[in-house]
């Protein structure tokens, strides 16, 4: 290596030649490669929400799933008072854009939680949310809603699909958690997911009713029709799954909005 | 390495100088990535994809390289590929890039990669810094594929996420092993494939850092 | 003295260039279990002294026993009661067919719940006898030394860990886990750090924890759950536990656990013999003893309203799961535990402080002795070596 390759001249030369060549490649990978990876991006979240729903096969196509999708609509929901709102109302010019993880931290358009009224762990909820509903004509069949709350590591995830009485299970399914591998992590398990389809999630005074019974449900008892089997040595992952969908089905949550979906008015878009 | 042939530095690596076994590098992202077969191999051809091409780089224009600035110039190469490579995985495999998250952009920080450039590439040709960047990355996926097989078939019953041991949870019979569903199993694994491979290949073993005096005895009675 | 002289007479087979060279291993393991070995070290200092390694590890064995045999009723009591409770048969089963063959089912009677517990305890000190025992020797015959009396005692406290419902082939992989990557690896007995008895129930744990923890697995019934003191605290705190048992209870031993860890009072025995004998170190006993009971009753002083485990005191800390065990057995393990005497105090607190912790914060362990003692054991070179090292420095400071 001959001296003249420390000169500062020599320096400078050598590291702006390989910045620039190097910021040419890894601009250009970006660029090109960015529709494919948001394609890739709503794809993935169109999947999850029509494999809550209960609505594909095992190993769905690509085409498959943007027609399946094609038959939801997805609207935005004020909380509090479950009724639908404009896109504009969150600060968004359209519903596609609406990012309901950036809506939750942006004080604007969310509150913070007490302990008390937080049971699911999630410290601010959003004014709005996203739901995604299939019609049947004019009446709602399927609604689909985002739930999320705090297991034993990490916040869980998921969509969960009611039919169109705001009462009875479709799917549930979380799409991203941190659970331990083979105990909280069976949640993404579908024998335990199978439980689901055809669970009632209130009872008869309109709470919340959905409960994850230790040690397997009793089939003789009443609640049996609410309750799904608490998974296999995971106690505290299991008790965030229940609090989780207490919460969002909650007054909190959406009841306000499923209220409306099981008298027929939030049909009426 | 005396003298560097083409075959030896592609060859070598795998078993007699191992990046992970021999040299123990590489290990933190072997830990997290080996939990399916699918994605060590992803994993694996990642890495032999960055430490071929940047070793390549490197070589091209080690001549010109100031010594002062020369950790600096093989991370921005290194990076640069890195950042390729994870942009494509996004682009054409996303459910694989999901799971792998951070583990890809930490390629960066892998010792191996940094470790060819800096002991090999800098000295060497280009065409055969390629090959030992290819040699020293297929030597990680190596260990990285072995790892993943036996996490992935007795930790979850499964091979490229087929069902191979029906699972008592699904109505078979094989009990998953929920240790190696967990990352600290693949310290025990590479421990143990040290283990095989030094007993095969002696000269690898170490010297003791010490001895133990001799234990002499003789009758007592 | 027919033995020895026959003893004597076979051993030139086993010498090297013998006949049965390579199972020299074998043979100097049953010469020594009769006979003091007649061979001394020559090189270096050392004390003549009537007791060597294999006495003392047969020591511990026996100290065992008052805990082993009170846990063999207890499995055979709560299985027994449960079964008179509800009007139940036993499952149907190679072992209910042993049980039938000796014994009744009636709760009140000591041999019929020894039977019972017995059933079950003994195939899981087979297995594990047999597996362990199998490495052991193997391990013995490759490197051509001899085989290791250590692991009577690792044998036999990995089979009181483990709950009676545990299948056996868990119990041959946990203590090949144990024995192999606890022990051998590293060269045998003397140059492990961890104890090997609780690598392999830790490997059990974090492997099949749906096996070895949660409610179902404690009482030797099929579809039976019953909560540990521990879990019940966890949920409930100190109200659940008083509903169904008295601290009196626990500490003599009628509990749900594992087959050993149930009586404090059975385990104290045994621990009292070995502390009277100076094998077990009293300075880790009292350390281990004093890190929990400070750290409990912090929490106590502290309280929580969400965390019912904050209110535990201290004495039920020490009869709850296997707290007392775990300090007179686990921790005082002569190899892993630390050297020096004040090592040995740093190394019980520890113990203790750590169990504590993680019973009462940690929201997914209930237990937690058996990772304290295995955090405890990689400090414990590094507190002999501070303590070494204070020393050297004290003693420079005289020069």
């Amino acid at each position: 290596m001959s001296k003249s390759n420390d000169s500062i001249q020599k320096i400078i030369t050598v590291a702006l030649a390989l910045c620039i060549v190097c910021s040419v490649i890894v601009s250009a990978a970006a660029v090109l490669l960015k529709p494919v990876q948001v394609q890739n991006r709503t794809l993935n979240l169109k999947e999850n929400i029509l494999r809550a729903a209960g609505m594909l096969s095992t190993s769905p196509t690509k085409q498959e799933i943007e027609e399946k999708f094609a038959t939801i609509t997805p609207k935005l929901v004020d909380l509090d008072t479950g009724m639908y709102v404009e896109p504009s109302a969150a600060g968004y010019s359209s519903i596609e854009a609406f990012d309901q993880q950036r809506v939750s931290q942006n004080p604007d358009y969310s509150k913070s939680l007490s302990s008390g009224e937080d049971i699911a762990g999630i410290k601010r909820r959003e004014k709005y949310a996203k739901v995604y509903i299939v019609k049947d004509g004019a009446d709602i069949s399927r609604v689909i809603i985002p739930v999320r709350g705090y297991g034993l590591w990490s916040t869980l995830y998921g969509f969960l699909a009611l039919k169109g009485d705001g009462d009875t299970v479709v799917g549930l399914g979380f799409y991203q958690h941190g659970e331990t591998p083979g105990l909280g992590g069976e949640v993404d398990n579908p024998n335990w997911k199978g439980q689901w389809p055809g669970k009632e999630v209130y009872d008869e005074q309109g709470d919340p009713a959905v409960k994850l019974a230790k040690g397997g449900v009793n089939p003789s008892s009443p609640d049996a029709k609410y309750s799904v089997d608490a998974l296999a040595g995971a106690t505290l992952t299991s008790r965030g799954v229940e609090n989780l969908m207490k919460y969002w089905l909650g007054e909190e949550g959406f009841k306000n909005y499923l209220d409306r979906v099981r008298s027929g008015e939030a049909g009426n878009v | 390495m005396s003298e560097a042939t083409p075959k030896k530095v592609l060859l070598e690596p795998i078993f007699s100088n191992n990046p992970i076994a021999l040299q123990i590098l590489g290990i933190c992202s072997a830990l997290a990535v080996t939990t399916s077969l699918q994605l060590s191999i992803v994993m694996g051809l990642a890495v032999v994809f960055v430490t071929a091409f940047s070793s390549f780089s490197v070589a091209l224009i080690r001549s010109h390289i100031p010594s002062s600035i020369r950790i600096i110039v093989q991370m921005t190469i290194i990076a640069s590929l890195v950042i390729v490579v994870d942009q494509v995985l996004k682009a054409y495999a996303y459910e694989v890039s999901k799971q792998l998250s951070v583990f890809v952009g930490l390629i960066i920080t892998n010792c191996i990669v940094m470790g060819r450039a800096e002991a090999f590439a800098m000295q060497n040709g280009p065409v055969l810094s390629f090959l030992d960047g290819v040699g020293n990355g297929a030597g990680y996926a190596t260990i990285l594929v072995l790892v993943a097989f036996v996490r992935e078939l007795f930790g979850a019953g499964k091979l490229f996420g087929v069902e191979v041991l029906p699972a008592v949870a699904n109505g078979g019979w094989y009990q998953p092993n929920g240790l190696l569903l967990l990352p600290p199993s693949a310290f025990f694994i590479i421990g143990l494939i040290i283990w095989a491979l030094r007993s095969w290949k002696k000269e690898q073993v170490e010297e003791a850092e010490y001895k133990m005096s001799a234990h002499k005895v003789k009758e007592a009675f | 003295m027919g033995l020895r002289a026959f003893l004597d007479k076979i051993e030139p087979n086993f010498e090297k260039g013998g006949k049965y060279e390579k199972w020299y291993a074998l043979y100097e393991a049953v010469d020594t279990i009769f006979y003091t070995p007649g061979k001394v070290t020559s090189a270096n200092t050392h004390v003549r002294d009537g007791v060597d390694l294999k006495r003392i590890m047969i020591t511990v064995w026996f100290c065992v026993f008052p805990a082993m045999f009170f846990g063999m009723y207890n499995v055979g009591l709560q299985a027994n009661t449960f079964l008179l409770e509800n009007g139940l048969a036993m499952d149907a089963g190679w072992r209910s067919a042993i049980i039938a063959a000796f014994a009744g089912n009636d709760p009140g009677s000591i041999w019929d719940n020894f039977i019972y517990g017995a059933a079950y305890f003994l195939p899981i000190y087979f297995v594990t006898f047999v597996v362990g025992g199998f490495w052991e020797v193997l391990f013995a015959t490759i490197r051509r030394h001899e085989v290791n009396e250590g692991f009577f005692v690792t044998s036999i406290l990995f089979a009181l860990i483990c709950p009676p419902t545990i299948p056996l082939w868990q119990v041959a992989l946990g203590i090949s886990f144990g024995v192999v990557i606890g022990k051998e690896v590293f060269g045998g007995t003397g140059k492990n750090f961890l104890n090997p008895a609780l690598t392999g129930r830790a490997f059990l744990y974090f492997a099949y924890p749906a096996q070895i923890s949660g409610d179902a697995v404690w009482t030797a019934v099929d579809g039976f759950s019953g909560a540990t003191p521990l879990s019940v605290a966890a949920a409930g705190g100190m109200e659940a536990i008083n509903e169904s048992l008295t601290w009196m209870d626990m500490f003599l031993g009628f509990q749900q656990g594992s087959v050993g860890e149930t009586s404090a009072l059975a385990i104290l025995i045994g621990g009292a013999a070995l502390l009277i004998m100076k094998i077990a170190s009293w300075r880790i006993v009292a350390g281990v003893f004093l890190g929990m009971a400070a750290t409990a009753t912090l929490f106590n002083l502290v309280g929580s309203d969400t965390n019912p485990m904050f209110s535990v005191p201290a004495h039920y800390h020490f009869v709850m799961g296997g707290f007392a065990f775990g300090m007179m057995f686990m921790a005082t393990d002569p190899v892993s535990a630390s050297m020096t005497d004040a090592g040995k105090w740093a190394f019980g607190a520890l113990v203790g402080v750590m169990t504590v912790l993680i019973r009462v914060v940690n929201p997914a362990f209930p237990e937690g002795i058996m990772l304290a003692i295995l955090f405890a054991n990689l400090f414990a070179p590094f507190i002999d070596h501070i303590v070494v090292q204070a020393n050297v420095k004290r003693r420079l400071a005289r020069v």
